[in-house]
This record gives C-alpha cells, sequence and structure tokens, in this order.
C-alpha cells in the first residue's frame, strides 16, 4: 500500500465506509421528497412533501436524523441533510412573484429520492 | 374517510403555507420568568438531558388547542414537564406539591386545603 | 425589573406582581431540578447572563466587519459558525451556522415554518411576530407581500430566497452595504443594520434616514 508523499492521501484500499457516511445526492441532483405522513412527530414540512427539488448542496458532517432525536435517540447511524431548492411557482398554485423566486430548505437523506 | 385524519398528519405547530392574515409587528418585553424558562431549555439541552428536538416534540404533543391558546413560553414549561415526567426524572405529584410550595410564599395558595392551613 | 428566585432562598421576590400559574411551573420545575442535582443551583443565572450578551447589536457588528473586510467576508461565507467562534461567540447548541449573502440579484429571507428556529447565540431573542402564525404561514407562501409588510419593495428581476430552518443550520442574512456610506467606520455601519435586516424582512437603513427600529 504506496501512499505519495506531498500529494493527497489516497484511501486505503479494503476499507469500508460505515453506512450512510458516503452522501447518496450530490449538488446539482433532482430529487423527489417522499410523500409520507409520520405520526407524532416530523421536520419535513407538508407542503413540500412529493415536491421535486434540486439539491443545491451536501450538509457536512453526516448527522443523526433529528426526527429521532426528538424521541431521545442521540445516537445511530448517520447520514447526510441536503440543502435543496424548490420555485416558489412549484409549490404555490398561482405563485404571483417572480418565476426565480425559491425556497431552500435542509431535509434529511431518509426523506429524499432519486428523481 | 375520516375527517379528523388531518389533525395527525398535520402537526398543530406547522404553519407554513396557511390562510393568515398581516404581519402584527408586535414585540413585548421578555418576562424575567420567560427568560428563565429558555435559560432552563439551554441548560437541558446542554446537559443532554432534555434535547431541543425533544421539546420541540413535547410542544407538539400539547395538541391544537393548548397550542392555540398556550403562549409561547406556557407550552415550553407544560411540554418540559410532561417530558421530565415521561423521563422519570419527577413525577405529577412532587412538581403538583412544589407549585402549591412555591404559590405558598407569595400567600395566595392554588390549591384550598393549603389555603386552610395558611389561614 | 429582573428578578432570579433562587432555590436555597426561597423568599418572595420583592414588589413583583403575585407570579401566574406558568411562572409557578416554572419556578417549581427548575427548584426540583436543582434539588434533585440535575442541573447546578447557579446555572441558570449564568446562562441567563450569557444570553444577555446575545442581542442584534452583536449581529450588527459582524455585518459591519463583514462590509469593510473582504477576508474576513469570505470566511464568514464560506464557514459561518468556525468564523464566530474565532471572534469568541460560542454556540450553545449543535448547530451550524449559514451567512446568506444578498446581492444585487438575490434577496435572502429566514423563517421558520415548523416552529421558531433563530440565530439566538448572535441575535439574542427572536421578535413576537417571528414566532407567530402570520409570518410563519405566510412567509414562504407569499415572501413579497410580507416584505412589502415591512415596507420592502424587490423588484421583480430580483430572486428571493426563502430559507425555512427546520434541521440544524441556522441562517443570519447579510444585507447589502447601503450607498453612500463610503469612509463609514465600522460603528457607524453596524448602527445602519438592525436585527430585522439580518432576518431578511428589511434592507439595512440608509444614511440619511436612520431608522429607530431594532
Amino acid at each position: 500500500m504506496s501512499q505519495e508523499l506531498g500529494r493527497s492521501v489516497k484511501p486505503l484500499a479494503n476499507v469500508v465506509k460505515a453506512e450512510g457516511a458516503e452522501p447518496l445526492f450530490q449538488a446539482g441532483d433532482t430529487v423527489k421528497i417522499s410523500m409520507r405522513f409520520p405520526v407524532g412527530h416530523y421536520r419535513v414540512p407538508t407542503y413540500i412533501r412529493g415536491k421535486r427539488a434540486r439539491v443545491e448542496a451536501v450538509v457536512e458532517p453526516a448527522a443523526i436524523n433529528n426526527e429521532d432525536e426528538s424521541f431521545g435517540r442521540n445516537a445511530g447511524v448517520k447520514r447526510h441533510y441536503y440543502r435543496i431548492a424548490i420555485p416558489l411557482g412549484e409549490l404555490w398554485k398561482g405563485y404571483a412573484g417572480s418565476k426565480n423566486d425559491g425556497l431552500r430548505i435542509e431535509v434529511f437523506e431518509t426523506w429524499l429520492e432519486r428523481s | 374517510m375520516t375527517q379528523t385524519e388531518n389533525l395527525v398528519k398535520r402537526l398543530p405547530t406547522e404553519m407554513g403555507g396557511l390562510d393568515a392574515g398581516p404581519v402584527q409587528r408586535t414585540e413585548h418585553e421578555y418576562a424575567p420568568w420567560e427568560k428563565r424558562c429558555h435559560a432552563l431549555a439551554n441548560m437541558l439541552d446542554i446537559h443532554k438531558i432534555v434535547s431541543t428536538e425533544e421539546k420541540r416534540r413535547g410542544v407538539e404533543a400539547l395538541g391544537s388547542e393548548m397550542v392555540e391558546k398556550l403562549t409561547y413560553y406556557e407550552r415550553w414549561i407544560v411540554a418540559f414537564a410532561n417530558i421530565l415526567f415521561q423521563k422519570q426524572i419527577l413525577t405529577p405529584e412532587e412538581l403538583a406539591r412544589k407549585m402549591n410550595d412555591v404559590s405558598a410564599r407569595h400567600g395566595e395558595p392554588q390549591d384550598a386545603s393549603t389555603k386552610s392551613a395558611v389561614g | 425589573m429582573s428578578s432570579h428566585a433562587h432555590a436555597h432562598t426561597p423568599a418572595p421576590d420583592t414588589g413583583d406582581a403575585v407570579p401566574g400559574y406558568y411562572e409557578v411551573m416554572e419556578t417549581a420545575v427548575r427548584e426540583l431540578l436543582v434539588e434533585k442535582k440535575v442541573i447546578g443551583a447557579g446555572e441558570i443565572r449564568q446562562m441567563l447572563e450569557v444570553m444577555d450578551t446575545r442581542t442584534p447589536a452583536l449581529g450588527s457588528k459582524i455585518v459591519a466587519r463583514a462590509w469593510v473586510d473582504p477576508e474576513f467576508r469570505a470566511r464568514l461565507l464560506a464557514n459561518g459558525r468556525a468564523t464566530l467562534e474565532e471572534l469568541g461567540i460560542d454556540f450553545f447548541e449543535d448547530t451550524q451556522l449559514i451567512v446568506l449573502e444578498n446581492t444585487d440579484s438575490v434577496h435572502n429571507l429566514v423563517v421558520c415554518t415548523l416552529c421558531s428556529c433563530y440565530p439566538r447565540e448572535i441575535l439574542g431573542l427572536p421578535p413576537d411576530w417571528y414566532k407567530m402564525k402570520p409570518y410563519r404561514a405566510r412567509a414562504v407562501k407569499e415572501p413579497r407581500a410580507v416584505l412589502a409588510e415591512f415596507g420592502t419593495v424587490i423588484p421583480d428581476d430580483v430572486e428571493i430566497r426563502v430559507s425555512d430552518s427546520t434541521a440544524m443550520i441556522r441562517f443570519l442574512v447579510l444585507p447589502q452595504r447601503p450607498k453612500g456610506t463610503e469612509g463609514f467606520t465600522e460603528e457607524q455601519l453596524a448602527g445602519l443594520v438592525t436585527r430585522d435586516a439580518m432576518i431578511g424582512v428589511v434592507r439595512a437603513s440608509n444614511p440619511e434616514k436612520k431608522e429607530k427600529s431594532r
């Protein structure tokens, strides 16, 4: 296993990353917010459920699912949040502002699907 | 199809997109107890006893009528009481007794039986 | 007047009105937690002192520095929390801070539709209206109408970005520096930056008509 000194260190071979450690999505990806309705608590507003969005940025580092934290869980698989963008015209029928107006919101990986 | 499922599907605290009137730019000076309540929330979070996320869920769990009718920090303190009971850090009885003690210091106990004791 | 009841000296607050039901509850919860050593006796008072130092004036200073120091501005935009921690502004919660830069083509606005997430470590406690239904309902749906209620008109060719804080990121809007402020000191510049400008509902004040809003 050779490492080139003075340049970026190559990852060691045969090391498997933890589940969730690699982001599933990258900036620029189109995603869809899942359509599901958790009972009792959620952190994804209903007005974006089922909508398509563009990933603007991957939030680092991977973190605990805040929805799980609300029930006292503070350990578990860490995944990424994504800052996503949705045009307001796609969220609200008859939106009267500029077509460039948009929402930015952070959503946990388990709520996003490839679109 | 039941009419009530929207009460369950949408949290009483979620406001995005609802119809609402103009923004009332009222501001109020925070009462000392409200600031103390906020400081308490910060300490419970820092000590990892009740996280901010748990507190949010606790407020949601108060249900639509309380969420609508209690003020901001009133919701917090009731939510904290409930969460601390669930975590078995406090019991409803000891909190109720302590609340009577606190009220009694100001000469106006809340409980009828202690009223006669104070005279 | 502020009065901090201490668990070990349960004396009535002098001169204060009889506490209401919820204040009694807060006092009782706090005293019980101290008795059970869940929290320390002086911790609430210490936290209150820390909270008192976080006011919009802190945010205004940060904005003013970003206006005059391009290198600071770049670092602030790249990593808000780390840059502010270098200034000694510690964060109570496990949150990140993103500074949202207003430009000629983008105007940023911040809201929390699910609760009341707000950059309290920098701006202190939020105004009532930020936590209440009209703002929280309409900021994501009709931001231009909401801004107009604050006297802010954004031209149609400027993009409005509404950030809905639902996770562990908090936002501070970096308003544009007003024209006619060349040569102003940082202190003078900070005086033009109100809390509302850092939420994104108004622009920074112009030097001629300095507003008295908080």
